[in-house]
């Protein structure tokens, strides 16, 4: 039981210690600039998107009915 | 590539410049015990160097800032953890359980204004609180922490609704969903409160968009001007109509109710949303002019015609104890407002910086009472009182006492911060703060119209900006009541309502012997004028006008075009 107790606290201590590498040196910053942004970027530029103008000016009705 | 090329390599994305030789001998005692104190307190502001932190124009940091141990491990585990951990558990609470995560993630797929934006939100914090120490850095960080709750809730909603994210399903709660404009105030909304449920449409789309992530909203303008709108008009407006454009708005409600916001320009707005959204919409405009009594009659007609247009579209009855119950929580968080204005006046003691106050105050007095508003300034209200009892300087290096006036730029917002670390500016309060300020009476109801009204009339860019120059000019009242030396004026080069009075405030800043510095900007669109830019205006005011050496001479003169 004790080492179970102190192998959770190893681990996370290690977690612990981990998240602050990532904190400290902005990793999660650099992942999500150079990796994350781009790739959601590529994926919104190549969207396909209803053409908004194309709404006729005269279909105005109550959609509550 | 070399085992010492790549060493280089990775020193400059991870390790910041090596200390400047010749100024402490390497391993003599007197190093080590600056090595030590700098370690356990943080380095003095005039050796911190903040400008070496940063890689390239990217505004990413080789490493965050050190800020000694108990401010540090502060801003990791009550900053970064804790709001990291807590975005979880809000996108949870918010979209009602597991399936808030799913709906979040089709979010996030489905538009652009949350995946590219939201999610580099930490950097947000980290460009608003650089080389804040203290409890400023802890009240500051509470503010923003209150913003990104409230965002999450917003979009939470909207995306468990949303027809586009569900196969055009028309859920119950889209049903009691009101969309209106992001300057139509929450507050017109509390008598029906507890059975719809009213969300700005344009203010996650679009407005705190550019203040965290300044790059998505370049789309939105760009895609407005694509159709043939003019590109002269406030950009504010170009970028509401934009989302429509690309068809990049949630489809969360069945009726909208718009306005005029605080100009002309955004009269397109509301007409191109008219033809977009196809859907009952009601527009309520607010009246520029506002001083007139015959414009206050005009102003509560139209807020009594939202409701009945509301009472009329949803089948339910405006209630009348409903509202009062909202406006007095709301009065709550005014009353808060005037005692943190009132330690910002008058003492060096107030722990919220420039972009926060700036930020925060804007957002929930547009947004109106919800719960995590109340939560954060009780959480603000005890470290100002602890602030103010043990009379700690939050700012010690202030030089010049400032206050900014007309709108600023979304994009650069956290300007004020580098200005301090830089310059030792510390913005003590701005126009946006102090708008909206007004009790909201409910002990009759003709008392609470009038005063709903004139809450509507001071909306932001409208109590000051284009409310007539006896407000525009309350500019010289609010430096004497802060306590001010010095002015920000911002510039919007695109706001003919501003622009017209340029020279009024040239006239007056000569004869009052003021001094007043331009920065001239276009609210979302960085690309008129850059935040280097912005920095490169003060820099030439502080050097030249005021004789002033920087604090931090690494911050002068940085790239940062491709940052967030």
């Amino acid at each position: 039981m004790k080492n179970i107790i102190l192998k959770l606290i190893g681990i996370l201590g290690l977690i612990y210690a981990g998240l602050f590498v990532i904190f400290f040196f902005d990793l999660d910053g650099k992942f999500l600039y150079y990796v994350f942004e781009p790739f959601m970027v590529k994926h919104y530029d190549k969207m396909e998107r209803k053409d908004n103008t194309a709404t006729p000016y005269d279909m105005k009705e109550d959609v509550m009915k | 590539m070399k085992m010492g090329e790549i060493r280089d390599k990775v020193r400059g994305k991870f390790a910041g410049k090596p200390a400047k030789e010749g100024t402490v001998k390497i391993g003599s005692k007197r190093s080590l015990k600056k090595v030590a104190s700098d370690f356990w307190y943080g380095k003095p502001h005039e050796e911190r160097r903040l400008g070496d932190l940063y890689i390239g124009d990217t505004g990413l940091y080789k490493h965050r800032e050190w800020r000694g141990v108990v401010d540090t491990m502060y801003y990791f585990n009550m900053i970064w953890l804790y709001n990291y951990a807590h975005m979880v558990t809000d996108i949870m609470k918010y979209g009602g359980g597991p399936k808030g995560v799913i709906n979040f993630a089709k979010g996030t797929w489905r538009y652009r204004w949350m995946g590219q934006t939201y999610l580099t939100v930490m950097h947000w914090f980290d460009r608003g609180l650089e080389g804040m120490r203290g409890p400023i850095l802890r009240g500051s960080a509470w503010h923003y922490r209150g913003m990104v709750s409230e965002t999450i809730r917003q979009f939470q909603e909207m995306f468990a609704c949303d027809k586009k994210l569900h196969g055009g399903i028309e859920s119950e709660q889209w049903k009691h969903n009101i969309a209106h404009n992001e300057t139509v105030s929450g507050s017109i909304f509390y008598g029906f409160h507890d059975v719809l449920e009213d969300i700005p449409l344009e203010m996650i789309p679009y407005f705190v968009t550019c203040h965290v992530n300044n790059h998505t909203v370049l789309h939105y303008i760009d895609a407005a001007q694509s159709i043939g709108l003019p590109s002269d008009p406030c950009p504010m407006c170009q970028a509401e109509y934009g989302i429509f454009v690309l068809d990049d708005y949630p489809d969360f409600a069945p009726t909208m109710i718009t306005s005029n916001e605080a100009c002309d320009g955004s009269v397109a707005t509301s007409v191109l949303q008219d033809w977009f959204l196809n859907r009952p919409l009601f527009a309520m405009p607010q009246p520029m002019r506002y001083d007139d009594p015959l414009v206050q009659k005009h102003c509560q007609k139209e807020i009594e015609e939202c409701w009945k247009f509301i009472e009329k579209q949803y089948g339910v009855k405006f209630d009348w104890d409903m509202y009062c119950k909202y406006a007095e929580e709301q009065n709550k968080l005014t009353a808060f407002e005037h005692e943190k204005w009132d330690v910002a006046a008058n003492t060096p003691y107030y722990p919220i910086n420039g972009v926060a106050q700036a930020l925060y105050r804007i957002y929930y007095s547009q947004d109106g009472n919800r719960p995590i508003w109340h939560e954060i300034d009780e959480y603000v209200r005890k470290i100002m009182n602890k602030t103010v009892r043990n009379q700690i300087v939050t700012l010690p290096k202030t030089r010049h006492r400032v206050i900014a006036w007309s709108c600023a730029p979304l994009y650069y917002s956290n300007w004020c911060t580098w200005a301090y670390n830089c310059w030792g500016l510390n913005c003590v309060i701005n126009m946006d703060s102090l708008m909206f300020d007004q009790f909201l009476r409910t002990d009759t109801y003709e008392h609470a119209l009038e005063d709903l009204s004139w809450y509507n009339e001071k909306a932001p860019m409208r109590a000051m900006a284009v409310g007539g120059h006896e407000h525009i000019l309350s500019l010289w009242d609010y430096m004497e009541k802060f306590n001010c030396d010095m002015v920000v004026m911002y510039d919007q080069l695109q706001c003919k309502g501003m622009q017209g009075i340029h020279g009024v405030f040239e006239d007056e800043f000569r004869k009052r012997d003021i001094h007043a510095i331009w920065v001239p900007h276009a609210l979302p669109d960085k690309r008129t004028v850059s935040r280097k830019e912005i920095r490169k205006i003060i820099n030439d005011y502080m050097i030249t006008v005021m004789r002033e050496e920087p604090l931090d001479p690494t911050l002068l003169d940085f790239e940062d075009d491709s940052s967030w």
